[in-house]
C-alpha cells in the first residue's frame, strides 16, 4: 500500500467538487488553488463542467491523465462506488472526508469501504476525517477555509490526530505560534489506515524530527505498543490521550482490576514506550516546542539567569518540584561573570543580574553558562517591564540558542510588550513560556527523554 | 480458578509461596499444622475472606486451632466451601501486592504496589504491559511513592530489591503465557532483607 502518495501526490481528484462556496467540495478545490498545490487538480462532479476555472469531469474514469490521490466528499452511501471507480482508474490513495460510517453505527458500509480498498490496494484515510496537510507539496485536504484556520509554515513537527476538531484547533494554534510543520494527518475512523500505520510512516519520514500524537483509543493495542516503542528510539513522540475516564475499570473483582483501569494502562504504555505524555492541549505546545527547537540534555542541572529576584526564587521552586537540580557555577564562570557585571550582583546560581540589567549582562551570563560543564540546561527569566530591557535582548538570546549546545528556555511573563518579544523569540526558534512552572515541567520531559536517548 | 490450581501455577513459575495444605476436617488440620499457623477458608464464593471472619491469624496450638476452624466454618455460612487452608505463619516483613489484568487492547498488564490495605487507600502503584525485563521491574519499584520504605527508613533493613524484580518478571511471564487469566492478585507477598514469599493468591479466569 502506497501511504506516501497521500502526502506527496502529483495529481489530486476532488470527488464531490462543487461550485457552491458553502460546500466542502468547493473549499477543497479552492484550498488546493490558493494553497499553491504543486500538482494537477481534477474536480469531479457529473453536474458541472467547470469549477474555479478548472475543467470538471463526470467521473475519475473520464480524466485522461493519471490520478495519484482522490479526496472524497460525497454522501456516505455513494462512497464505496466512488472508491471502486478510483480502483478501476488506478488511483493509489484516497482520503474519505465523508462521515456517516461506523461512528454512527453504520458498520456494514465501513466494511464495504474496507473491502474495496483492499481489493484495489488503495491507501485510504478516514472515513470521517480531515486528511492531510503537507506544507512542502501543499497538498491540503482540510476542508476549512484558510481565513478561518491558518496553515503552519514548513518545519519539522508532524502531527497525527484521530480527531478532526482537535486537529483543526491545534493546527490553527500551531500556525499562530510559529510552529514549523512537516506533515499533518487526521485519520478519523481509521478503517484502513490507523494510528499505528501513520506512526510507522511518519517515523520513517526524514523531514520529521518530532511527532505529536492525539488519540482517543487505539485499534490494534499490541501493535501500537510495539510500534511506539520502536518509534521513540528514532524520534521523540509527544502524546495526548483524550477520554481518560474510569469507565474501563468498572466491573472488576480484584484489586488489580479496579486500579489498572483504562487511563492507568495508557499511562503505563506511554511510560514504557518512552513517549512523552501531555495531559492537556497546552502541554502539547509546551513540550513540543522545546523538543523541536532545542538539543537534548546531558543531565538535570539547571542554570537560572534573570533580572528579577522573585522570578529566580519561583524558578528555583519549580526546579526542585520537578526533581531537577540547581547547578553550581564553576570558578571559571564566576570569574567571567563577575568581570562583566557590577559589584552588587551576587554571583551564584540562580543568577539575579539585578533590575537594571540590560541585554549585555544577559549575554555574558548565558555564554558563561553555555561553556560551564556543570550546567546541563539554562532557564532565562526576562522581565521585559524593567527599564533597560528592550528588543536587543532578542538577538542575544537567539544567537545563544542557535549554538545548540544546551537547551535554553525563556520565561517572560507579562502583557503586550512581553508578548511581542516572546513571539519574536519563538519565530526564531527560542521556546518561551509565561511561567517557570510550565517551562520547567517541559524541561523535565526533555531531560527524561534525553536520558533515554543517551542510554542507547 | 481454584486456590490449589492457582498455587500450582505459581510453583510452575518458580514463585515462592508460603507452605500450606488444604484440609476438610479438624482432624486433618491438626495433623498438618506446624504452629503458629494461619487458617483461611477456601471458597470461590467468598471474595473478602477477612471481612467475613474467615481468616484466623497466628493460631498457636491445637485448642485454638479447633476453635478457629469451627468459627471459620460458621462464618462462611451457606457459601460453598472447598476446605480450609492451614498455612505456616509467614515471618513479618514488608507487604506487597503483585497483580495482573488482561487489558482489552494491550493484553496482560502487571501491577506492583505496597500490599494489604495501602494500595487501596493511597493508590500508590506502578503498572506495565507484559512481558517486562529487569529494567522495567526496577523502574516499577523505584517509581512508587513508598519506595523509601523498600530502601529502609529509620534503621529498618532494606528490602531485597533484586528479589522483587525477580518475582515481578516471573509473574509477568506467567501472565503473558497464560491467556486464560483475566485478573490476578498476589496480595500480600512479603519481602525480607533477603528473599520474599507470596502469602495469598486469587486468580479470576
Amino acid at each position: 500500500m502506497n501511504v506516501d502518495v497521500l502526502f506527496n501526490p502529483n495529481s489530486v481528484a476532488v470527488i464531490g467538487a462543487s461550485r457552491d462556496p458553502g460546500k466542502i467540495g468547493h473549499v477543497l478545490v479552492r484550498n488546493s488553488i490558493e494553497g499553491g498545490f504543486r500538482g494537477r487538480v481534477y474536480p469531479i462532479n457529473p453536474k458541472c463542467t467547470e469549477i474555479l476555472d478548472l475543467k470538471c469531469y463526470p467521473s475519475v474514469k473520464d480524466v485522461e491523465g493519471e490520478i495519484d490521490l482522490a479526496v472524497i466528499a460525497i454522501p456516505a452511501k455513494f462512497v464505496p462506488d466512488a472508491l471502486r471507480e478510483c480502483g478501476e482508474k488506478g488511483v493509489k490513495g484516497a482520503i474519505v472526508i465523508s462521515g456517516g460510517f461506523s461512528e454512527v453505527g453504520n458498520v456494514e458500509l465501513e466494511n464495504e469501504l474496507k473491502e474495496v480498498c483492499r481489493k484495489y490496494d488503495i491507501a485510504c484515510l478516514g472515513p470521517n476525517c480531515m486528511g492531510v496537510i503537507n506544507p512542502l507539496t501543499r497538498v491540503d485536504s482540510v476542508f476549512i477555509p484558510t481565513y478561518k484556520m491558518g496553515r503552519p509554515k514548513l518545519g519539522t513537527v508532524s502531527f497525527i490526530s484521530q480527531s478532526g476538531a482537535i486537529g483543526g484547533a491545534v493546527l490553527d494554534l500551531m500556525a499562530r505560534q510559529g510552529f514549523g510543520m512537516s506533515k499533518f494527518v487526521s485519520y478519523g475512523n481509521g478503517a484502513v489506515l490507523d494510528e499505528t500505520d501513520m506512526l510507522r510512516y511518519i517515523a520513517d519520514d526524514d523531514k520529521t524530527r518530532i511527532i505529536v500524537l492525539y488519540i482517543e483509543g487505539v485499534r490494534r493495542g499490541r501493535e501500537f505498543f510495539e510500534t511506539l516503542k520502536e518509534v521513540t528510539k528514532k524520534k521523540p513522540v509527544v502524546v495526548l490521550k483524550g477520554g481518560k475516564t474510569a469507565g474501563g475499570a468498572a466491573a472488576t473483582k480484584s484489586h488489580t482490576g479496579s486500579l489498572a483501569g483504562n487511563a492507568a494502562v495508557y499511562e503505563a504504555v506511554f511510560k514504557q514506550c518512552n513517549a512523552t505524555e501531555a495531559r492537556n492541549l497546552d502541554q502539547i505546545f509546551d513540550f513540543s516546542k522545546l523538543f523541536e527547537s532545542q538539543p537534548f540534555c546531558s543531565g538535570e542541572r539547571v542554570g537560572i539567569i534573570t533580572n528579577g529576584g522573585g522570578l529566580a526564587v519561583v524558578a528555583t521552586d519549580s526546579v526542585e518540584e520537578n526533581g531537577l537540580k540547581l547547578a553550581e557555577l564553576s570558578e571559571e564562570s564566576k570569574r567571567k561573570i563577575s568581570e562583566n557585571v557590577p559589584a552588587y550582583v551576587n554571583i551564584k546560581n540562580p543568577l539575579d543580574l539585578s533590575g537594571d540589567a540590560g541585554a549585555d549582562r544577559f549575554g555574558v551570563a548565558v555564554h558563561s553558562m553555555l561553556e560551564d560543564s556543570g550546567i546541563d540546561a539554562i532557564l532565562v527569566g526576562v522581565l521585559f517591564q524593567t527599564e533597560n530591557i528592550d528588543s536587543r535582548i532578542v538577538s542575544i538570546l537567539v544567537e545563544a540558542s542557535n549554538i545548540k549546545k544546551k537547551p535554553i528556555l525563556v520565561v517572560c511573563p507579562g502583557g503586550e510588550y512581553s508578548e511581542v518579544h516572546s513571539r519574536m523569540l519563538e519565530n526564531c526558534g527560542v521556546p518561551t513560556y509565561t511561567s517557570s512552572a510550565h517551562a520547567i515541567m517541559a524541561l523535565r520531559k526533555l531531560v527524561n527523554y534525553s536520558k533515554f536517548v543517551n542510554k542507547k | 480458578m481454584r486456590y490449589q490450581e492457582a498455587v500450582a501455577l505459581l510453583k510452575r513459575y518458580d514463585i515462592n509461596f508460603v507452605e500450606g495444605s488444604v484440609v476438610r476436617t479438624v482432624d486433618e488440620a491438626l495433623k498438618v499444622a506446624k504452629y503458629p499457623v494461619v487458617l483461611k477458608v477456601v471458597s470461590d464464593e467468598i471474595l473478602h475472606k477477612s471481612d467475613q471472619g474467615c481468616v484466623k491469624l497466628n493460631v498457636k496450638d491445637a485448642d485454638s486451632l479447633r476453635k478457629a476452624y469451627l468459627e471459620i466454618m460458621s462464618n462462611a455460612g451457606n457459601a460453598k466451601v472447598d476446605g480450609v487452608l492451614v498455612q505456616s505463619m509467614a515471618k513479618p516483613g514488608l507487604e506487597m501486592i503483585v497483580g495482573g489484568r488482561r487489558d482489552e487492547q494491550f493484553g496482560p498488564v502487571i501491577l506492583f504496589g505496597l500490599g494489604g490495605i495501602f494500595v487501596e487507600v493511597f493508590k500508590d502503584f506502578s503498572l506495565r504491559v507484559c512481558p517486562i525485563g529487569r529494567d522495567d521491574a526496577l523502574e516499577m519499584i523505584t517509581e512508587l511513592k513508598a519506595y523509601p520504605l523498600f530502601k529502609g527508613v529509620r534503621g529498618s533493613k532494606p528490602a531485597d530489591i533484586e528479589a522483587i524484580a525477580d518475582v515481578l518478571q516471573k509473574v509477568s511471564k506467567l501472565l503473558y503465557e497464560n491467556e486464560q487469566i483475566n485478573e490476578m492478585d498476589i496480595n500480600p507477598a512479603i519481602v525480607y532483607g533477603k528473599g520474599y514469599c507470596a502469602v495469598d493468591i486469587r486468580v479470576l479466569p
